[in-house]
């Protein structure tokens, strides 16, 4: 009887004792990180995990060009139980966060609404489960250790056959926890609370590509006047919309848009209006044709690249009164080092200093080999005007684009110490390329543009 | 002295024999799904291929008609729309083939009504 009792103390001092030992086996879900072009300005929305529920969801909002404390009105609902909370956030360069409440784990949906529009992202919280292996150890040993203290006791009160008994339970406690602490690192960890169904046999095999529709509202924009670029993402597989896209180079999409000259251009991030659906604001600034190549990425699959174009009416808005339009624009060359004053700077509206003062010597391109050969690996260095901080995930991001817009490339900077930017790149056809870098200061995104004039092979002339 | 460590084998061997029996079986898909104009209850008891059941239980929103469909996103297989029939105030019931192969589905339900249409979403896990 009393070797019962203990037993049955043993388990009720067991499962108390385990409640805490879970609970405290949390794990921080991962920090969401999102660019949005939103009110006219590049804004990162961070996202920090919660590692309970409910609990609390802080949201900041990163400010990339100079805004005088942008609010943005936040709201964030369950997409099971349409729970919904509000706050609101200031863009900053070093925000405040602002606390919100989730009561369950599981699929959310964030609404930001800034300047008039509105970004509706989906996102999932996560918490991790407390792990079932840590029960089963802290179980065995806490289980052994009682009865080997209970073992000793009966031991002592001269009754071998019950201390025989209390022995082997406590051996086989330790058996337990051992047997756990070896296996369990082979057992593939569960799915975190709240996430979505997967079979994993059947992942990594990609997802269909996406076709994109691109329009804009009004149909026929104006020069100098702003307007909407729509684009609705379409599963070639099903025609259904895509919405399936995951952040990559932390965001939804990238969006390029420049004009066919090359004298326009913009790095956006647009808003998701709806399923499916992409919108960003802009203003062009010369009518006539624009390209828009839009990178992004679906769950489970690569990163693709989609293009588009749009024409834009009207007369410049820039070169009224200056003679003919844009022929006192010019786009410099590598060599010459002198970026062209009226393009590449985003919101040069903003009056960032670049957009009108042009760079400094510092920041003029170098190109090794000094003219690159097609098919060759080439590397493009430049020098930052300040103190850089990532932007995107990296410290810097060019884009290369061929004449006719047929081509279009994204290199990533390759962390090169110190204010030195350095990307490489083998331009994959001989001709002329038109070139952007970018990278973000304190305050701001600096754009240089550039053309990189690329050789054929010897002996493929 | 024997019969509580045999009580306790048994035991034992019981927790065993359900933590892996409820692996094997297809669980039943409960969920609740939140959209800006209607909230719904879905139960699917066999999430398995072949003829099926969806019941839909409003918990907010009057939609007129609801239709049900499932999309694998990862093979890019779409399922034509199996209409819901009203089976009482705010319930409605589909039947019929909505998988064709195992894996994971996402069940998409439109809703129309004077609310507007709206399609709701949720996750749902095939078996055999």
């Amino acid at each position: 009887m009393r070797l019962v009792r203990l037993l049955v103390l043993a388990a009720v001092l067991v499962l108390a004792g385990a409640a805490p030992a879970a609970a405290h086996n949390v794990s921080a879900g991962a920090e969401l990180r999102i660019a949005q072009t939103i009110a006219g300005t590049e804004l990162t929305v961070v996202v920090k995990g919660t590692s309970r529920v409910p609990g609390p969801l802080r949201i900041g909002i990163v400010a990339y060009q100079p805004v005088a404390g942008l609010p943005v009105a936040l709201e964030v609902r369950s997409a099971e139980d349409g729970r919904t909370v509000t706050g609101r956030a200031t863009a900053a360069r070093d925000p405040r966060y602002t606390e919100l409440r989730v009561e369950r784990t599981g699929p959310h949906v964030l609404t930001l609404r800034a300047g008039g529009e509105s970004a509706v992202v989906p996102f999932r919280v996560l918490v991790e489960r407390g792990s079932t292996a840590e029960f089963w150890i802290y179980g065995g040993f806490f289980v052994a250790g009682l009865l080997l203290v209970g073992g000793l006791l009966t031991g002592a009160l001269s009754r071998p056959g019950p201390a025989m008994a209390v022995a082997g339970g406590a051996a086989a406690g330790v058996t337990v926890a051992a047997m756990v602490i070896v296996f369990e690192p082979m057992v593939p960890p569960g799915p975190p609370d709240g996430a979505a169904p997967v079979v994993t046999a059947l992942r990594g095999g990609g997802r269909p590509f996406v076709q994109e529709r691109a329009r804009t509202v009004p149909a026929r924009p104006v020069a100098g006047e702003e307007f909407t670029l729509r684009l609705d993402l379409v599963d070639g597989s099903t025609g259904r919309p895509a919405d399936d896209l995951t952040v990559h180079d932390e965001a939804l999409a990238h969006l390029i848009v420049t004009s066919e000259d090359g004298r326009y251009f913009r790095h956006v991030h647009p808003l998701r209006t709806a399923p499916g659906r992409l919108e960003v604001r802009l203003r062009a600034d010369r009518p006539g044709r624009y390209l828009a190549h839009t990178e992004l990425e679906r769950e489970d699959s690569g990163t693709q690249l989609l293009a588009a174009s749009f024409e834009v009416g009207g007369t410049s808005a820039r070169d009224t009164g200056a003679g003919t339009p844009n022929a006192d624009t010019r786009i410099p060359d590598a060599d010459t080092g002198t970026p062209n004053a009226d393009t590449g700077i985003p919101d040069a509206g903003a009056g960032t200093p670049d957009a009108g003062g042009g760079a400094s010597a510092a920041g003029a391109p170098r190109l090794q080999p000094a003219a690159p050969v097609a098919g060759r690996p080439a590397t493009i260095e430049l020098d930052a005007v300040g103190p850089v901080r990532p932007w995107l995930g990296m410290t810097g991001h060019l884009i290369v684009r061929s004449l006719d817009g047929s081509f279009l490339g994204h290199v990533h900077e390759m962390s090169s110490p110190g204010p030195r930017l350095r990307f490489t790149f083998s331009f994959p056809e001989p001709g002329r390329y038109l070139a952007w870098t970018q990278y973000a200061l304190a305050d701001r995104v600096v754009t240089v543009p550039f053309t990189v004039e690329v050789a054929a092979q010897e002996g493929s002339r | 002295m024997k019969k509580p460590l045999i009580a306790l084998a048994l035991v034992a061997a019981a927790v065993v024999i359900f933590i892996v029996g409820r692996g094997m079986t297809a669980e039943p898909l409960r969920a609740t799904v939140a959209g800006s104009s209607y909230t719904a209850a879905v139960v699917i008891d066999r999430p398995a291929t072949g003829r099926i059941r969806v019941e839909i239980d409003m918990l907010s929103g009057e939609p007129d008609t609801v239709a049900v469909s499932a999309v694998m996103t990862g093979m890019g297989h779409a399922t034509p729309e199996l209409p819901a029939r009203r089976t009482g105030p705010g319930r409605f019931t589909a039947e019929g083939e909505l998988f064709p192969m195992p894996g994971t589905w996402e069940v998409s339900l439109r809703m129309t009504g004077p609310a507007g249409e709206e399609s709701l979403v949720v996750n749902a896990l095939v078996t055999g």
